[in-house]
């Protein structure tokens, strides 16, 4: 069990399981498939001072992590590849946090807010959902891109809200959940796992790992390739269109470039940003982790 | 294995819908859209697709309506509300009963094209039927924002209604005295506007929509100004207008209408704000 330290109001642990355990319940009727609650001080011992939850909220002593799938079953199963890259999901964490959040504050008396996740300087998010999600215990890191892999829905999306409240933080998962055995025995034989098959670092991909006894030892994961392919519409693909653009002299080519479907395509991505995240879900397609979930009727 | 009760689970999606804010909700068979054109059929992205449910609802509000200031349905679109519906339902299908369920998405593909004729959907389903102005309407309603959901499960389709909504009454009654609808009236095709048609017997025929000016209008801001707005700007020698340009309302407005997508996306709805079919919904006190 994490430790839970400093000023706080004392409460019958008894009574603090069973609020804790409500205030999850809020979570899932908001939409959440999963929610786990990771204390505030876990994360002093990953993260440097400024990506801490006091250092968002003074006095916070836990996060509510609200966990959902992104696109259905039927989105990962479409013949057609270009609606993955789109589809995008409906950020029902985010709302579920939020919500979470408010009920915090309007029943307990304490302060809670959602955790600021976007990225507001380089590419550091203020606070990491990823490693919230760890220490809440819904996941662990992947080779694929350090994807957060939950052992029973592979894939998840993160949001969480921080709070003043007390709550009795869930442990931390004992077994990583990446390699899958399956992975490991495909390591054993192929010397690469399926992630690490579809999306090779030393062939123009982005993957690439050690597995020993089972165990990661080693992994590498190119982050600015893997980017430009995730995120090949959207913000990024419109800044650099605007760079070619004032580069070029000729007013028929700026014209060619402005009314191109590649910018127009940037441009939809901006405006819906929530149906159009991102445009490369390979090394999740492959990954046998929560795969049997996906199969449906 | 237990037969399944389709008719029964079909009520209780459609009930759950409704509830969420769907003003219509129907059933149609994805079958009746596999002759459109290739990229646009529901097996393209569903193999094995059975059902298609068209829900519609978030229209705007009957003060909205009737708000003085153009501004006001320029910039409180409710769309996303349909959007987040239509993956509430797809959800709610796969982890419920099994079947793969997915909302189709309201963006466009590649070359700015649908993944799906919403509107050919919603008249299959029985969501509505086709109007000379464009939307389909509903018969109650009018006028609703669309989402569809394509699932392999096999749900009683309800068909297309067998009443056409459009033209009503009233717009029979105008064609016969003054050779218009009210939606012509407010855009005809032949003065600077976007539609035209007939009425025969009740029917409309021969309708004419300038699609590429309808667009202009309707998206006068989002990406199509936006586009418009840069091009000027780049093409702009003196740096002073160049300045002027970009720091000017319209390419504000541009960026704020794309960034908002959900809720700044259409500029013009007279001729909906003229159709009668649904009218009496945004007569309130």
């Amino acid at each position: 069990m994490t430790a839970v330290e400093g000023d706080v109001e004392e409460t019958d642990p008894a009574d603090l399981e069973v609020t804790t355990n409500a205030i999850k319940q809020v979570g899932i009727n908001a939409g959440s498939t999963l929610v786990g609650v990771a204390a505030a001080d876990a994360f002093n011992e990953y993260v440097p001072e400024g990506h801490r939850p006091a250092d968002f909220l003074p006095g916070a002593q836990s996060v509510v992590v609200c966990a959902s799938l992104g696109p259905t079953n039927a989105a990962w199963h479409s013949p057609n590849r270009r609606l993955m890259e789109i589809t995008g999901y409906d950020f029902r964490e985010n709302v579920s946090s939020i919500v979470v959040a408010e009920y915090i504050e309007q029943n307990h008396g304490y302060l809670a807010m959602q955790a600021p996740a976007l990225p507001t300087s380089g590419q550091q998010p203020p606070l990491s959902m990823m490693l919230s999600a760890v220490l809440a215990g819904l996941g662990t890191r992947s080779i694929a891109a350090n994807i957060i892999l939950n052992p029973t829905y592979g894939l998840m999306f993160f949001a969480a809200a921080i709070t003043t409240m007390r709550l009795t933080p869930d442990h931390q998962l004992e077994e990583n959940v990446c390699p899958a055995r399956s992975c490991v025995r495909m390591y054993e034989m192929e010397g690469k796992t399926p992630c690490m098959a579809v999306c090779p670092a030393d062939e123009g991909g982005c993957l690439d790992a050690t597995i020993e006894d089972g165990k990661i030892t080693s992994s590498f994961f190119d982050r600015e390739r893997c980017s430009t392919r995730a995120m090949n519409f959207g913000i990024r693909g419109h800044i650099k269109q605007v760079e070619i653009l004032t580069g070029i002299d000729d007013a028929n080519e700026r014209r060619e470039l402005i009314y191109s479907d590649d910018f127009r395509r940037n441009m939809s991505s901006i405006g819906r940003y929530k149906e159009s995240v991102s445009q490369c879900f390979e090394c999740m397609r492959v990954c046998p982790v929560g795969r049997y979930r996906r199969k449906l009727k | 294995m237990e037969e399944l009760d389709w008719v029964s689970i079909k009520s209780g999606i459609l009930d759950m819908a409704r509830k969420r804010g769907a003003e219509v909700a129907r059933i149609g068979d994805p079958a009746l859209l596999e002759g459109a054109e290739p990229g646009l059929r529901p097996s393209e992205l569903l193999t094995n697709v059975k059902s298609m449910i068209v829900l519609g609802g978030a229209a705007p509000r009957a003060a909205e309506w009737q708000s003085t200031r153009v501004e006001v349905m320029e910039t409180t679109g409710t769309a996303d509300r349909m959007t987040a519906l239509g993956s509430a339902v797809a959800r709610h299908i796969e982890e419920t009963y099994g079947y793969y369920a997915m909302n189709v998405p309201t963006a466009t593909d590649q070359d700015d094209k649908a993944f799906l004729d919403f509107k050919a959907a919603a008249i299959a389903a029985g969501a509505g039927t086709a109007s000379l102005a464009g939307p389909v309407l509903d018969p109650d309603h009018g006028f609703l924002y669309l989402t569809v959901i394509l699932t392999t499960m096999p749900l009683p389709a309800d068909g297309p209604l067998e009443q056409p909504a459009c033209p009503a009454p009233q717009c029979v009654d105008m064609w016969e005295e003054q050779g218009t609808t009210p939606c012509m009236a407010v855009c005809p095709i032949d003065d600077g506007g976007c539609l035209g048609g007939e009425i025969d017997q009740g029917l409309v025929i021969n309708r004419r929509y300038d699609a590429e000016r309808c667009r202009d209008r309707v998206y006068h801001y989002w990406t199509p100004g936006y586009q418009a707005a840069l091009e000027r700007a780049l093409d702009e020698s003196d740096a002073r207008k160049r300045k002027m340009i970009l720091y000017g309302s319209f390419f504000t407005r541009t960026m704020w209408s794309i960034t908002y997508s959900g809720v700044s996306q259409g500029q013009c709805f007279e001729c909906v704000r003229a159709c009668p079919v649904g009218s009496e919904q945004r007569a309130l006190q």
